[in-house]
């Protein structure tokens, strides 16, 4: 019997094939790997160790808020806190170190760009009925499992193809269709930090407002910077447990938190959004508990979203939430002393319009993205008078 | 599992054949069982189904490997292994669904490694004793005065396989859910090792085992074992359903019903946007609605929202019965006394159909597995412009991102834009919460609720949300991109599930690359490493495990169902391997073996032909009692071969371990690269190209010189 390799015993061949499967079985554990973690209940992003592009291209920009350690350098824009190394990409994908300097990759190079009711986003006490102007780069921060954006969120800016709008276009064009604000949305703006300030601040001085749709997941000095030019805010808080924004989100809560009482402070209009993902973010207590702490350090009137959860990305074997528990959930709230809570993602449903809290009159209907009655008068309830927080026109 | 020797004798009730039939028959159901689980898990593709072939072959294979350490096992050994391997599976199979949440956070979908890590965890253990347990057999019965020979040790085995196969396939799946199947199909290996321990264990080891054989059978046969196992992950089970095509739940929580398929929510209550856009997308574009063919999709409010037209007909296509009188008892299908509810495949149903219509509708998921793929290929399309009125109009949707439009969502657009486009004289896509694709050789509107208005019909989610969803920019957007790369799909070409399965692994963040990458560096070094006789071997187990991939995918192809038939396909190629392997150790066999094997390695090719061009120029769907009978004259040449190849051989030289691993490895491979690799990437008729080229390889092998007897 004749064998080609010689010498080579089946016995040490079993070795090699368990080795070689051993060895098959790295590259698995890293990134591509989640499951791992998610045992451990933490999915939280890692830095992408030399995975910088060899040089910079038109859309890059030098990044703000980083310190430097020799040729390492720190992200400081969000909690994540990235310490890169010369060649290393930050947890959001968006940011690198090239030779001892900080980049955004993702400056003036918008994946999507859309004209959207301003109730999408959503908004219901800012310029209600109105059109923005939306815009995103790519990357996020954060892992959530439901993201519906992934495909731009969970990217490298070089994965995805976009259309070049620096700031003042991405305004002129805001302006050139008679819309009244712009959106920073559907992928992270927090990781295209500079791209969103600049633009912002060029749309403030044309007379367009802005507004943030974030995650929230932001340091308090690079925050207060963009507030200077912000108007409005939605920001999606996304459970009241640490641990449940670990498992499903792959973040913390505190940073989150601080951020929605730093734009508070700023004298930003604020609204929440929260989807409430079963089995984990439907629990009276913890919405109890999130109630309270929102009515005493944010106040009774930052309106809040309860969104109805469809399985989407990676939670596609979880059922969409009962609106029963929607609606249990909601009269939670308001009996914790929020004045607005909203039901999202049920067409249809009475709790999407707007309701005084005085006098229990429909101030505002709403069918679907369009507004039908509108009984509010410079910011008072056209029925009893009382001051409907909000900007209404 | 190949074993080949010299002579054998048909003696029927000893404990070792018996144990080998026993076994045979509670390790295919075992096998059958856990693969459906498997795929309900994972909301099984071709992938996870390729997986699962590969774990076992290669696991069980290693099993047998191990047997080699054990020098001299004793019947009390054997006993015990066997009962062992008689209660596993209940174990394997609660296992696989509450480990699930252990391993994995509640309610995600896996990848490409994660999946293929708990295969391996979960039936690893059973294939390894399953494995195991064969050469022990055979090393048992050595020392009694009926020794089995290798040959026969296959035979029985196979006898096993062949009758727990039909068991399950045509009887059991019909009639018992699988905790109770596992009962029946592993009493008989339960009582046998208790009879081989009483033989030969001690009091102690006896009273363990009869306790231990108790409780798997009050275990396994109480009622509430099933709903009990499977509420974590669903939560308030308030209907269990094993239908032949699938796993259906409907579950409770608050006062919301979810109707769940293969593990996959399907519907849960008040779901408006999804009714209403998918009826009023299509219908109002027509001026007069009479017939209406709904083809899936038809939960919920869906009937009552197309009963909103007043036609004259609503025929509604669900293939799984079970799936539409789960939901008629729950409510779940509102307006279905409207309706005429048709439990058959949609396709079959359409090729078949003399009935016209206005509207066609087909609510499926994305086209993932070739189940669902064969809705959105080109020949779907010729049925369906059959069933259709000259001005009619027919819709899909597909799953998409509404903000940002991916490099691979693009080209699966376009594919699916050239498929129809082939068709239809216009085809516009809107967006909505789904993709909706309207195809008509009649003019196509754009404005939905202006045409709503015109007719007098109300959808409030209609006029609330669509000029929000679908602003002009969007429609546009969509409908440039779906005007480029011209390629199409095809039941056996299919481009669009590579696309899709490119999503699956983005949307996991993994790649296979690595996996296939190492596996081949792996199987070219074992290739270096065999001798070449093996070579022939190792070819036969993966083109008989490849063309097993390819008969099973190409039978759902054609008639979209594989939960039902899977049971029944691998039994006829487990069938085919005995009269294979009885005229392979004949004296036919042994005549000129060298002679014998080449000639049975062409008679390979020239089915692998056949199939090819079947698949490449015929339109014909061959009945599925064909798809059988090719798999039994497969796998019986393919069984003659591992006999021959070994007389060709020479057992002396080359040890029946080698043999195995030979054969075992090439079926895994086989199974893995035809189903998890060629398949998606080159499509059906490509991967028959590939085993082709396999299998002249080995032709080209027996043929080289030094190619003889002894290698």
């Amino acid at each position: 019997m004749e064998t080609i390799t010689q010498g080579l015993t089946r016995k040490k061949f079993l070795k090699t094939v368990g080795l070689g499967l051993a060895a098959l079985m790295y590259p698995t554990l890293g990134d591509s790997f989640p499951g791992i973690t998610e045992t451990g209940k933490d999915i939280r992003g890692e830095v992408f160790r030399n995975d910088a592009p060899a040089k910079l291209w038109k859309w890059s920009i030098e990044g703000s808020h980083y310190s430097s350690s020799g040729k390492d350098v720190q992200c400081n824009i969000c909690p994540n806190r990235c310490y890169l190394r010369p060649g290393d990409r930050s947890v959001c994908r968006s940011r690198v170190n090239i030779k001892g300097k900080l980049y955004s990759l993702a400056y003036g190079n918008a994946c999507a760009v859309h004209t959207d009711p301003i109730e999408k986003k959503p908004l219901f006490h800012f310029l209600p009925g109105t059109s923005i102007f939306s815009l995103a780069a790519t990357g996020c921060n954060l892992r959530c499992l439901n993201c519906q954006n992934w495909g731009i969120s969970q990217k490298k800016p070089e994965e995805v193809d976009h259309v070049e709008l620096f700031p003042e276009e991405a305004v002129s064009q805001a302006i050139d269709g008679k819309i009244p604000s712009m959106a920073y949305t559907y992928a992270e703006p927090v990781t295209f930090y500079e791209y969103t300030r600049d633009t912002s601040r060029a749309a403030r001085a044309r007379g367009v407002m802005n507004v943030l749709v974030s995650n929230g997941y932001i340091n308090e000095t690079p925050l207060r910077e963009l507030c200077r030019f912000l108007d409005a805010a939605n920001i999606n808080l996304k459970s009241f447990s640490d641990e449940i924004y670990r498992a499903l989100n792959g973040g913390t809560l505190d940073p989150v938190l601080q951020t929605l009482k730093v734009i508070a402070a700023e004298g930003v209009w604020l609204e929440i959004t929260t989807l409430v993902v079963p089995t984990y973010v439907d629990s009276t207590e913890m919405m109890k508990r999130m109630c309270r702490w929102i009515v005493k350090e944010l106040g009774p009137d930052r309106p809040l979203h309860l969104l109805r959860f469809f399985p989407r990305y990676r939670l596609a074997r979880l059922p969409a939430t009962p609106v029963e528990v929607l609606e249990k959930l909601r009269e939670e709230a308001m009996s914790e002393g929020i004045n607005h809570v909203y039901i999202g993602n049920v067409p249809g449903h009475s709790s999407s319009h707007t309701y005084c809290p005085g006098c229990g009159k429909l101030l505002v209907e709403r069918k679907g993205y369009r507004i039908g009655v509108f009984h509010i008068k410079d910011g008072l309830c056209g029925f009893c008078g009382r001051r409907i927080p909000g900007k209404w026109a | 599992m190949n074993v080949t020797g010299g002579k054998s004798r048909w003696i029927f009730f000893d404990f070792e054949r018996l144990s080998l039939v026993f076994l045979g028959i509670s390790s295919v159901t075992t096998q059958l069982l856990t693969l459906r689980e498997f795929l309900s898990q994972f909301h099984g593709n071709e992938i996870t189904f390729s997986l699962s072939i590969f774990s076992w072959l290669l696991l069980s294979g290693l099993g047998t490997l191990l047997a080699k350490s054990i020098s001299r096992p004793s019947l009390s050994l054997l006993s015990l292994l066997l009962l062992v391997a008689a209660l596993m599976p209940l174990a394997q199979i609660a296992g696989i669904r509450l480990l699930r949440d252990a391993a994995f956070l509640h309610g995600t979908s896996q990848g490409f490694y994660q999946i293929l890590f708990f295969i391996i965890a979960a039936s690893g253990p059973y294939c390894l004793v399953s494995g195991f347990i064969l050469p022990i057999i055979q090393s048992v019965s050595r020392r009694m005065d009926n020794p089995l020979e290798s040959a026969a040790l296959y035979l029985f085995d196979s006898i096993g396989d062949i009758v727990g196969g039909i068991l399950f396939s045509f009887i059991l799946v019909y009639v018992l859910h699988p905790f109770k199947a596992i009962a029946v199909t592993s009493a008989p290996l339960v009582f046998l090792s208790l009879a081989g321990l009483r033989r030969s264990g001690s009091t102690v080891k006896l009273f363990l085992s009869y306790t231990l054989a108790a409780s798997f059978f009050l275990v396994s046969l109480w009622p509430g074992l099933e709903k009990k196992t499977l509420s974590g992950q669903y939560g308030e089970i308030l209907r269990y359903i094993e239908s032949p095509y699938g796993r259906v739940i409907i579950s409770e929580e608050a006062d919301q019903k979810t109707i769940w398929e293969a593990g996959v929510p399907l519907y849960s209550d008040r779901d408006l946007a999804g009714s209403a856009e998918k009826v009023h997308y299509i219908l109002s574009q027509l001026d007069k609605v009479e017939d209406v063919l709904l083809v899936s999709g038809g939960l919920g409010e869906t009937l009552n929202e197309v009963a909103k037209y007043n036609p004259r007909s609503i025929d509604y296509v669900e293939l799984d019965p079970s799936l539409t009188e789960a939901a008629k008892q729950y409510n779940l299908l509102s307006g279905w006394a409207r309706a005429r509810i048709i439990n058959a495949d949609g396709r079959l149903y359409l090729s078949g159909t003399e009935k016209r219509y206005d509207a066609i509708i087909f609510d499926l998921p994305e086209p993932d597995s070739f189940q669902v793929n064969r809705f959105y290929t080109e020949e779907a399309m010729a049925l369906v412009k059959k069933a259709m009125r000259d001005k009619g109009v027919f819709a899909f949707a597909l799953d998409y991102s509404q903000n940002y439009q991916s490099r691979a969502e693009r080209r699966k657009f376009s594919t699916l834009f050239s498929t129809t486009a082939g068709h239809f004289r216009n085809v516009l896509v809107l967006p909505g919460e789904r993709a909706y694709f309207l195809c008509s050789d009649a003019d196509l509107f754009d404005d939905i609720p202006e045409r709503l208005k015109e007719k007098g019909i109300a959808s409030e989610y209609i006029e609330g949300y669509f000029y929000g969803n679908a602003t002009p920019e969007r429609v546009r957007s969509l409908n440039q991109f779906s005007e480029r790369e011209p390629s199409l799909n095809s039941d056996f070409s299919p481009g669009l599930m590579k696309t899709v399965f490119e999503q699956w692994f983005s949307r996991h963040g993994s790649s296979p690359v690595v996996f296939f990458a190492i596996l081949a560096a792996l199987a070219l070094s074992y290739l270096i490493f065999i001798k070449k006789g093996e070579y022939v071997l190792f070819s036969t187990g993966f083109s008989i495990m490849g063309t097993e991939m390819l008969v099973l995918f190409s039978f759902q192809a054609v008639y979209g169902y594989l939960y039902l038939q899977m049971g029944a396909i691998v039994t006829a190629f487990l069938f085919g391997l005995l009269p294979g392997a009885i005229i392979g150790r004949s004296r036919m066999g042994r005549l000129n073996p060298g002679k014998r094997l080449l000639q049975s390695d062409f008679l390979v090719l020239l089915l692998l032909c056949v199939f090819w061009l079947w698949m490449a120029g015929s339109k014909l769907s061959p009945e599925p009692w064909i798809f059988l009978a090719y798999s039994v004259l497969f796998s019986a040449v393919c069984g003659f071969q591992f006999p021959a190849a070994a007389f060709f051989l020479g057992e002396e030289k080359s040890p029946l371990a080698g043999c195995l691993a030979a054969d075992l490895w090439g079926a895994a491979l086989g199974a893995l690269v035809t189903g998890a690799f060629l398949i998606p990437w080159m499509g059906m008729e490509r991967s028959v190209i590939a085993l082709i080229i396999v299998k002249i390889s080995s032709i080209i092998i027996i043929t080289r010189k030094g190619g003889s007897r002894h290698g």
